[in-house]
């Protein structure tokens, strides 16, 4: 995921991650290190990579600006709309699980030109056919000004791109080994797939050093738990 | 205020005193508006604090947004400092004594979460919270050793070891 994530960063863009995006950062940092040297790079709790003085409100006001070309989104649930689900599951007065909240999410799912979203649970619970609250919508009203909005979805399985035109998520490559018949089991919508649906290039050798050695030095910065988990492979 | 985005979010229907207009420099454009929260009391923990009330916070969190949104303004600090000591003393946001209605010299009152570039969140006690959260009695046995336990911070302090 890290690296598909990476390959959609490209140079000389400000690009940010949020809170609670460990594989973003991962992402963003091998791009920042290998084919995005000139990117501008935000990275929400990560010492090196927060040029605000001012708090997250200058951050936010930098977003809603219009200053960021690339962002990451993800959500407690996912539908094929590409509408993202903070708020809760269930009756929002009584909820089954209540999450975290939006925080900027309904804004900063319009503002930065393409926002890539990432999940790294991919089941029918996460992937549903409507999410039960819509916290960030994927497409929406003509009247209210939207210069961004979803671009890929990134999860282990697959890469979904966002049709804009149609609102859909549509799947535009299969990660190596897994099937149409995995990824449908595993998606509580119906999947539609790319005309040329292909498969995932898998990380590289040298893509995968960098993860494990300075990738992973400087996310521990901001997830220090991931960085000894995860990256540590 | 106004805000960016969120036209078209499930906010229209679950926040009835969110309201969205005609934008009047843009009248063919809706915008949503939201009320201000104003705030009775803000607890806030500085990394160093004067007497004054000049407090530096941390870059990355917007105390200093909440102070100027409260009425009463208590702010806890892991060290006290003169005035032009804790100006100097960054990075991280001041806030001069004019927002701040109290000061509180009191070192670890942030935990369990961070003072950044001073202590780091205790994950190991988030972890027993998050653990005990998931049902009442171990919640309210949580609650006894933690927050009501304790007769003050430095019984707080001397529990964490």
């Amino acid at each position: 995921m890290a690296t598909v994530i990476a390959r959609e960063v490209r140079d000389g863009e400000t690009v940010a991650v949020g809170t609670l995006a460990p594989v973003p950062a991962s992402g963003v940092l091998l791009a920042h290190l290998t084919h995005a040297p000139r990117a501008r790079v935000v990275i929400m709790n990560h010492p090196d990579y927060w040029p605000f003085r001012q708090g997250s409100k200058e951050f936010y006001d930098f977003a809603q600006r219009g200053g960021f070309d690339l962002f990451f989104l993800s959500g407690g649930q996912i539908d094929r709309h590409g509408n993202l689900n903070l708020i809760a599951i269930g009756d929002a007065g009584r909820p089954h699980v209540r999450l975290p909240g939006g925080a900027g999410a309904a804004m900063l799912y319009y503002l930065p030109r393409r926002v890539v979203l990432f999940r790294t649970e991919h089941s029918p619970r996460i992937f549903v056919e409507r999410v039960d609250h819509v916290t960030s919508p994927g497409s929406g009203p003509a009247d209210v000004v939207r210069p961004g909005g979803p671009w890929t979805c990134v999860t282990p399985l697959c890469v979904f791109r966002f049709d804009r035109e149609r609102a859909r998520l549509v799947v535009q490559s299969l990660h190596p080994g897994v099937s149409r018949e995995d990824l449908e089991r595993q998606t509580g919508f119906a999947v539609e797939y790319d005309a040329a649906v292909a498969v995932t290039p898998p990380p590289t050798p040298d893509e995968l050093r960098l993860l494990r050695t300075r990738v992973r030095e400087s996310v521990a910065r901001a997830y220090p738990r991931f960085a000894a988990t995860v990256l540590a492979g | 205020m106004p805000v960016p985005g969120h036209v078209g979010s499930d906010y229209e229907r679950l926040r009835p005193d969110f309201t969205v207009i005609a934008d009047p420099y843009a009248p063919d454009q809706r915008v949503m508006l939201v009320p201000a929260i104003r705030c009775d009391v803000a607890l806030i923990h500085a990394v160093v604090a004067s007497p004054d009330g000049t407090v530096l916070l941390d870059p990355m969190e917007d105390d200093a947004l909440l102070a100027q949104a409260s009425r009463v303004v208590i702010a806890s600090a892991e060290r006290l400092a003169p005035a032009d000591e804790v100006r100097r003393a960054g990075p991280g946001v001041v806030l001069d004594g004019i927002h701040v209605t109290a000061v509180v010299e009191l070192p670890g009152g942030a935990h369990p979460t961070l003072v950044r570039g001073v202590r780091d969140l205790d994950a190991a006690h988030f972890e027993e919270y998050v653990a005990a959260a998931g049902d009442d009695g171990t919640f309210a046995r949580y609650l006894e050793r933690w927050v009501s336990g304790p007769k003050d911070h430095a019984a707080y302090l001397a529990r964490l070891g």
